[in-house]
């Protein structure tokens, strides 16, 4: 291994040795991260023990970080198409000829069509913001994330729920409820090692829903393997038995909460029995969870998940969990769920500024044009849905009907729709008729082979970016800093956008051209800041944890800042919410006046199945990022495929048999599989990890290895949030 | 003063992500295709009365290690500290030692051709008071590393709180490396 | 969980293979061999000049060392890295059954050697070009009178040869099938077993010389007693490992009852090795009809069996683990 320590054994002694501390991007997680460089090359990648909940961990695609940088099959330089569009033929090109390409085409679809008619997506997060200032600058309204097909049912419903985001105190919780949440193969070091600890711990108690036996599962007290989608009937009838028994913090929900009558009227029916038919759970362990679950209660926490798109019921799947939680009175409270506190809230309060305020660098100006899935607009199915976002189910409909304008390019950094949007045969037609498309990305993807020109990006170990501020009890500051210049002839977003920015003439909107300006201008000149991120990659000031409803935390605060009066701490917890009524909404009004039945939890939309025999579900692997990571060398040794699990008395049925080959199909697409036994699944569910059965032969270590679930997925979205929906019906036929 | 080198490996926290596996790779530079370490974890009972096995499939370090008696050269040997380590040169790859393993945890080498297995990270980590690479990144925390003797390590708290279990015990191997057993799940 | 942890087949590799059993097997004869020329040597010979006994006691001398020596190859090309054999050679681990071995055969091959010149002296000096032995063996025969000594010695030595190979496998306990107590006398009476056959065998062949009635009968009733020490043994190995209990006695009925090295002892070992060679001995003493033919179908029978034996344990203990 070219990176590795000992290949370079002998030049330890006269080379430099430093540690570099950064920011893992080898999955959303983002974790602090140290990497030890010796003679400018990575040997070595940790958790940054200055974010103390890191210490040293890191997980197995994190220390691949190496093994991803040094691979051979990573784009090194800019390609063009040669051939037709997908035919896979390509040529070299310099950075100056690849750019101009883009700028002159882009120019073009502007003139001939409206900056409207191209497309921009991204993942969520530093790359994302950059791209949305880029589409809006130039003029497109069209900025997609991957929000709708991952988390967008839970930021809808804490939006309409509390006007704004939750977080969960897994730390002191007692009790955790956990809806597949799958913290041990979908990893975020520190919510993970948390959870870890919970689980381990005896007195405390971890109940897992889930339709297959996941590590989550196997680390529970109990375990309901939960026909899939059905978690919404579970939570009615939890709250059901609430209701009746009047088992909720009464002054909680009548001081802050709204809408307790509505909630009631529609919980009438979704008795214990009646959940028993959706759910597989009987009737009695549902009353003795209640009851359980009510006395743990407010250090007890229903968790809601990080992935919601588990039936066309999401929202409101969502949203029933976020209200058993406020039911339990668990809001603010240690071992709960609470509110970021802002470092504008904790800076008013202590007056002091402790924690440094930061300024956008990414000016994205208000275009003034509807998007094409009228996200956010007034009227539209989608008007609940954050136009910044968008719905990527959209997209394949809106090319292919050209409607409502001329939809002609688009524009990819790191998003693979092909592999993880529903529906990628669509998909892939709708891209075909495109007159342009520009693919940034580490790899050849599926989607990169239909691009006109592949720009290839440098990995995170190579880029300096911009800070990033967490929200949570006490914000804290992160900063990607490289650990050498980037290999090959790569370059970051930052760098491209900013020459394109040139090129097209909206260079005055930036006003920076190096990322020394830009933190700079970011931190507003704030040089204490930048020089301890340089040198820490992880900033937090300490301060106790504030809880705003748990007087010990309050009183610990007031005592360490004998300035603040306590009617101000409490004072954070009173002040009007930012939803419609002010209130925390159990019922929110403008949701059901657009979308009736949706704005109270009730029993609608839960059925995933559709007459098909078998639900296909789909989830994350420890080893991969979903559809990225399968080619980095070191993980792919360790999970080339994934083979499809299945209840041996349903293979039986079949005639099936470990290892065997089969398909799964519907009216959506027919998927090729291997059977892998297992009775970690219910025998009516089928699972397969995510990210696998591509289609890029450039990069022949994983074409067509594995399957893909998201060929078997519908573009239908789940009603109000516009989430994809990657649980759904399918038969088994024999190959 | 001799060290009393224990590794404990908690099967209530592990979560089977293979970190502590490819860490020992990057660190060790241990080649495509075979490995000093890994996790297996296994499924077990009848759905859907389930529990989950994660078992750490590396070297023990025995204090009474059979590699070392069997090996005909002394290229397996033990220090004085009791870590079992392989002197690359004067090993003939004779086998014996790979066969004589009850835990399964040595290999060949495909580049050098000589017999290959865990060290605790000595050279690297180890001999500089660093935890072996598997401890220092384990995600959850499972693994916890030190000398036993020493009566404030963690460690040596570790063993006074839990029930320790020291894997195929009844060869009289006296491995360095013990688990706490799962306390969830069904048992099989 | 489906599997992914890596890659497995580091656990499933056949580290000693076909190699190693053959070398089992030629240690095996050539200590059997050795052994049984010693014996007829020294019970029979004395009496009987020129007749299958000396030719046995030829056989022996000659297939020895041939086999040792063809064994020891086989021993160092089966090493990972055979060119740094000589810290065998230097280095000595008194636990170890390996080092042993080695020592047992750094004594053992040359007084074979040895041995051999002394019994082929006559036939040696009357070829020239294997004059310059001559000298040598002018003082091997200054020291004549320990001769019955070097006997002595190779008998103790072959016999040490004769079991370590077992000792070398039951000393593992990682390998439940090898780790038997009575894999060391299964072992050496399979050598000895082995040794008469390839005697009578190379006996037969190349120093043919008168064959009566009376000695076919006997070396029959030999074959007959060795066959019948052999089975129980093998029987008592295998029962043995069912009372080991837990994953011994798995394994054991797994190596007895899977695949195709079931086979090999049913068939192989069992079917040709034993059986066989029991019915026509049987047939043979009870019909009257001693023919050479049988005896050569015997011997033939015999190492075969004894081959895929050790083939058989060498294989099915490194695939049946428990």
């Amino acid at each position: 291994m070219q990176g590795s320590l000992r290949a370079l054994e002998p030049s330890i002694l006269k080379g430099e040795d430093k540690w570099v501390r950064s920011v893992c991007e080898i999955c959303s997680s983002r974790c602090a991260i140290e990497v030890r460089v010796v003679d400018q090359k990575p040997v070595w990648l940790q958790g940054n023990a200055f974010d103390t909940r890191m210490h040293s961990s890191i997980c197995a695609r994190g220390l691949s970080g190496v093994s991803q940088l040094y691979d051979q099959d990573r784009l090194r330089t800019p390609l063009m198409r040669v051939g037709q569009r997908g035919e896979n033929r390509w040529r070299e090109a310099s950075w100056d000829e690849a750019l101009a390409f883009v700028a002159s085409s882009m120019q073009r679809l502007k003139q001939n069509y409206g900056a409207q008619s191209m497309l921009f997506s991204s993942k969520t997060g530093e790359s994302f913001d950059l791209l949305s200032s880029f589409a809006a600058n130039y003029g497109s309204p069209n900025t997609f994330s991957h929000w709708s097909s991952c988390p967008i049912a839970i930021e809808s419903a804490l939006e309409q729920t509390f006007g704004e985001r939750a977080y969960r105190d897994f730390e002191h919780a007692d009790y955790i409820v956990n809806f597949g949440h799958n913290l041990f193969e979908g990893l975020d070091i520190p919510l993970s090692k948390a959870m870890a600890r919970f689980a381990a711990n005896p007195s405390k108690k971890l109940i897992v829903l889930d339709p297959r036996f996941s590590i989550m599962a196997g680390k529970a007290d109990e375990w309901y393997p939960i026909k899939a989608g059905q978690d919404l009937a579970f939570v009615l009838s939890l709250l059901h038995v609430w209701l009746r028994d009047a088992k909720y913090d009464h002054a909680f929900v009548r001081r802050y909460c709204i809408g307790l009558d509505a909630l009631k009227a529609s919980l009438k029916e979704t008795t214990p029995q009646w959940q028993e038919r959706y759910t597989g759970i009987d009737a009695k362990t549902i009353e003795r969870l209640a009851d359980e679950i009510y006395r743990a209660a407010p250090r007890c926490i229903l968790d809601w998940g990080h992935k919601a798109t588990t039936s066309p019921a999401e929202f409101q799947r969502t949203r029933a969990i976020l209200i058993a939680n406020v039911l339990m009175g668990n809001v603010e409270k240690k071992g709960g769920i609470y509110f970021a506190k802002t470092p504008e809230m904790l800076n008013a309060l202590i007056q002091e500024p402790l924690f440094p305020l930061l300024q956008s660098p990414y000016p994205t100006p208000e275009v003034g044009i509807a998007r094409i899935d009228g996200a956010g607009e007034e009227g539209s199915a989608y008007r609940f849905v954050p136009k910044k976002h968008g719905v990527l189910n959209a997209i394949a409909d809106a090319i292919l009907t050209q409607q409502p304008y001329a939809i002609k390019g688009w524009f990819l950094t790191r998003h693979n729709p092909l592999v993880t949007v529903a529906d990628p045969q669509k998909m892939r037609t709708a891209m075909a008729s495109l007159d342009l498309i520009v693919v940034n990305d580490i790899y050849m993807s599926d989607t990169a082979m239909m691009a006109d020109v592949v720009l290839p990006e440098a990995t995170y170990l190579e880029r300096d970016e911009s800070i990033h501020l967490h929200h949570g009890l006490v914000p804290s500051y992160t900063m990607r800093n490289r650990a050498l210049t980037p290999l090959h002839r790569t370059r970051s977003l930052h760098e491209i956008v900013r020459s394109l920015a040139d090129a097209l003439g909206f260079s005055h909107a930036y006003s920076w051209k190096t990322m020394q300006e830009l933190r700079a201008y970011q931190a507003k000149g704030n040089s204490a800041l930048l020089e301890s991120l340089v040198k820490r990659g992880y900033v937090q000031a300490t301060i106790p944890h504030l809880f705003l409803r748990e007087e010990a935390s309050v009183r610990a605060f007031c005592e360490r800042y004998a300035h603040v009066e306590l009617r101000h701490v409490l004072e954070m917890f009173e002040r009007r919410r930012k939803t419609p009524s002010g209130k925390i909404e159990l019922f929110c009004a403008h949701i059901e006046k657009a979308f009736e039945g949706y704005g109270v939890p009730c029993a609608v939309d839960m059925d995933v199945q559709q007459n098909y025999p078998y639900t296909l579900i789909s989830g994350k692997s420890a080893i991969h990022t979903n559809g990225h990571t399968q080619n980095v060398p070191y993980l792919h040794a360790l999970m080339p495929d994934n083979p499809l699990w299945m209840h041996p008395s349903t293979a039986k049925a079949h005639g099936l048999r470990q290892n065997d080959t089969c398909y799964i199909e519907n009216e959506i697409g027919k998927e090729k599989v291997k059977v892998f036994l297992t009775e970690g699944i219910r025998p009516d569910t089928l699972f397969l990890y995510m990210g696998f059965g591509r289609q890029t032969p450039l990069l022949p270590k994983i074409d067509r290895k594995g399957s893909s679930a998201s060929k078997l997925l519908s573009l239908k979205t789940a009603p109000v949030c516009g989430a994809m929906i990657t649980n759904t019906g399918v038969r088994i036929v024999r190959a | 003063m001799a060290k009393a080198y224990r590794l404990i490996f908690d099967e209530n926290l592990c979560i089977g992500c293979q970190a502590c596996n490819v860490a020992c790779r990057l660190e060790n530079d241990v080649p495509e295709g075979v490995y000093r370490l890994q996790v297996h974890v296994t499924t077990q009972g009848v759905f859907p009365h389930l529990g989950m096995h994660f078992e750490r499939r590396s070297c023990v370090m025995c204090d009474e290690p059979p590699c070392v008696s069997v090996c005909p050269t002394g290229a397996s040997f033990q220090s004085k500290d009791g870590l079992v380590h392989i002197h690359e040169s004067q090993c003939i790859t004779c086998k014996y030692c790979i066969l004589a393993c009850p835990y399964h945890a040595r290999f060949i080498n495909p580049l050098k051709n000589v017999v290959e297995k865990c060290t605790f990270c000595f050279d690297s980590r180890l001999s500089k008071a660093l935890d072996p690479a598997c401890v220092s990144v384990c995600t959850t925390e499972a693994l916890r590393f030190g000398d036993v003797s020493q009566e404030n390590s963690a460690v040596a708290m570790l063993s006074r709180k839990e029930t320790l279990l020291f894997p195929k015990a009844h060869l009289g191997t006296k491995p360095k490396v013990c688990f706490i057993p799962a306390r969830k799940g069904v048992k099989v | 969980m489906s599997p992914m942890w890596g890659s497995t087949a580091q656990y499933e590799v056949i580290h000693w293979s076909w190699a190693i059993a053959v070398y089992l097997f030629l240690a095996g004869i050539s200590a059997g061999s050795i052994i049984v020329a010693l014996l007829v040597k020294w019970n029979r010979h004395e009496r009987s000049n020129s007749s299958i006994w000396d030719a046995m006691i030829k056989s022996g001398t000659l297939v020895a060392p041939v086999s040792i020596l063809a064994g020891l190859f086989l021993l160092v090309a089966d090493l990972g890295r055979p060119l740094s054999f000589y810290w065998l050679l230097i280095r000595f681990n008194p636990l170890s059954v390996m080092s042993l071995g080695v020592l047992f055969l750094l004594i053992y091959t040359p007084i074979v050697l040895v041995f051999t010149l002394l019994v082929f002296e006559r036939t040696i000096v009357k070829y020239t070009w294997l004059l310059p032995l001559g000298s040598f063996i002018e003082w091997v025969k200054s020291l004549h009178s320990y001769a019955k000594t070097i006997e002595y010695f190779l008998m103790a030595a072959a016999l040490c040869v004769g079991s370590y190979t077992g000792f070398l496998l039951s000393a593992l306990y990682a390998i439940p099938l090898w780790n038997s107590p009575v894999l060391p006398i299964v072992f050496l009476t399979s050598s000895i077993s082995s040794g008469i056959a390839v005697n009578i065998l190379i006996g037969l062949v190349f120093f043919k010389s008168t064959i009566n009635t009376e000695s076919i009968k006997y070396l029959l009733v030999l074959d007959l007693r060795v066959i019948m020490t052999e089975l129980p043994l093998l029987g008592i190995f295998f029962v043995g490992l069912f009372y080991g209990g837990g994953e011994v006695s798995s394994v054991a009925k797994a190596a007895l009852s899977h695949g195709g090295l079931a086979l090999v002892f049913w068939l192989g070992v069992i079917g040709i090795g034993l059986l066989l060679p029991l019915a026509t001995v049987i047939l043979a003493l009870r019909s009257h009809v001693y023919r050479v033919r049988y005896i050569l179908t015997n011997a033939t029978a015999v190492l075969l069996g004894v081959l895929l034996l050790r083939y058989y344990i060498i294989y099915a203990g490194q695939i049946y683990l428990g």
